[in-house]
């Protein structure tokens, strides 16, 4: 299968792993993601709090130029942004004139967006097995979707709002023993990290604490804002709140990238701040490659 | 003359059926119509049943609740509204309005009451987001992209928060995570020219939303 592949911003930098380990995951898997060419940002939360012409004119600009070939995207701000700018197009021919106006160029909202857990647990659900070379047996995983994959589901038509299940559902083909737990959506504070981090904090130890008393090893997320925020801040948490999580947050990427048979480093398991190889090698799940 | 006639009115007496002194409580003034002619949220759709606060990860918080905020944009209480913390701690998380029976998009709404509010110069002085939206967008604007070192800078900068998280820049290098240098596409002219209009095009349509609310 054959998608044309919006990174966006993050992944060039703080999400590096997430693009490293979705390329090592997708070549695995004989999906071919090349990159939109010349694809800029697509405006994120920072466009649509304070310009909401520019909040749809980013993506339209963006879309115009994946001529109506499928989409495929891994940051769920990306894919929101995306998503709801096709909303607004196609469903409004106002919006649709003004947007053109903007960009320059007439575009019809209708360039289908697809996020990589719909790819994979819906397009290509059937290759997953036979790729698993490593299943990940005995690792307990909280599936953290976050808030903009499922959120507002009439704009993304993602999964179910309040109990999404397709992460669960692609990481138990790679053997791994998805927790059942009530923080799936819950918001972690996103962009807020930067410059109210007292509310990620907060938001960030509700998830954390549910997750271990879920009893899981680890949490899997889909989004660069949901990893920086429970990884990089989680010894934050743990001063604030005073107690030890020592959960690995990974991208589900890494995870399937892990169960395919690649090494820690073909899935950049170093960029991890909560370091995850003493669980991976207590599940027998990382061999004893230096890195 | 009997007593129950003399009696002072209370609460509980019937109002007065005289039409001169009938006074007529109009609730959803101009606010409630800017809101929705600038955003995707009807608010005078809502009912106060305040499943919207229930599901809110700031509404603890803030000097508001979710609910509270929409009933003082239907009762048209303008400073109110846009003094408060709580459009400024807003997530834009989409609980309230995926949970809504009334579909009455509040994140939608607090994008429209965020623009109204720095407009009208009544944003809390503390809040920092103005800020960080403007170094984003005006390093998406250059560059095409956002280079997340840059912008970490230029944020810092603006707010004089240089201490805060100073140990996350080195780690962040140490993972590989904050490249010296971003990346940039080309296109800046046109770029520019995008920008301008969607400015412009959303400033008339402010314009456009305020005249509208005032017949």
């Amino acid at each position: 299968m054959r998608y044309t592949f919006y990174p966006g911003c993050s992944l060039d930098a703080t999400a590096k792993d997430f693009n490293i380990s979705t390329m090592a995951m997708a070549a695995k898997l004989g999906l071919e993601l090349p990159e939109l060419e010349d694809w800029i940002c697509c405006g994120s939360t920072a466009a649509h709090s304070s310009d909401p012409l520019l909040a749809d004119a980013l993506p339209a600009k963006n879309l115009r130029a994946a001529h109506g070939q499928t989409v495929a995207v891994a940051c769920a701000s990306c894919y929101s942004r995306l998503k709801m700018a096709n909303h607004h197009i196609a469903s409004d021919a106002a919006v649709r004139a003004k947007v053109a106006q903007v960009v320059g160029a007439d575009y019809d909202g209708l360039t289908p967006v697809r996020h990589l857990l719909e790819i994979l647990g819906r397009d290509i659900r059937g290759d997953i097995a036979g790729a698993i070379t490593r299943p990940l047996t005995g690792l307990k995983v909280a599936c953290y979707y976050g808030c903009l994959l499922t959120r507002p589901p009439e704009v993304t038509q993602f999964d179910d709002a309040e109990n999404p299940t397709l992460m669960d559902q692609v990481l138990e083909i790679a053997g791994a023993t998805p927790v059942d737990w009530p923080h799936k959506t819950e918001c972690c504070g996103a962009s807020f990290s930067i410059h109210d981090s007292s509310i990620v904090i907060d938001l960030s130890n509700k998830i954390l604490s549910m997750a271990q008393a879920a009893g899981a090893d680890c949490v899997a997320t889909a989004c660069p804002l949901c990893q920086l925020n429970l990884d990089m801040r989680q010894k934050d948490v743990e001063a604030k709140y005073g107690h030890r999580f020592k959960l690995p947050v990974f991208y589900f990427t890494q995870l399937l990238g892990l169960a395919m048979g690649c090494s820690a480093s073909e899935v950049s398991l170093d960029s991890l701040v909560v370091d995850p190889r003493e669980l991976l090698r207590s599940k027998g799940l990382l061999g004893n490659e230096a890195r | 003359m009997t007593p129950a006639t003399t009696s002072p009115p209370t609460a509980l007496s019937p109002p007065a059926a005289s039409a001169a002194t009938l006074e007529l409580q109009v609730v959803g003034g101009s606010l409630a119509a800017e809101v929705k002619a600038l955003s995707d949220a009807s608010p005078m759709s809502c009912y106060q049943c305040t499943k919207c606060s229930s599901g809110c990860p700031v509404s603890g918080r803030g000097d508001l609740s979710a609910h509270e905020l929409v009933r003082l944009v239907q009762m048209d209480q303008r400073e109110a509204v846009l003094r408060c913390r709580f459009i400024w701690e807003c997530t834009s998380c989409q609980t309230c309005i995926t949970r809504c029976p009334q579909q009455v998009d509040i994140c939608s709404m607090n994008d429209a009451l965020r623009a109204l509010s720095l407009s009208a110069r009544l944003a809390p002085a503390e809040t920092a987001l103005p800020v960080f939206n403007e170094a984003f967008l005006n390093g998406v604007r250059r560059r095409g992209r956002i280079y997340e070192l840059g912008l970490m800078a230029a944020f810092k900068l603006r707010t004089r928060r240089f201490f805060e998280d100073m140990d996350k820049a080195p780690m962040m290098f140490s993972k590989g995570k904050l490249p010296l240098l971003g990346e940039r596409v080309g296109g800046r002219r046109e770029r520019e020219g995008l920008f301008r209009r969607a400015a412009e095009g959303s400033k008339a349509e402010a314009d456009r939303a305020a005249e509208g609310s005032k017949r």
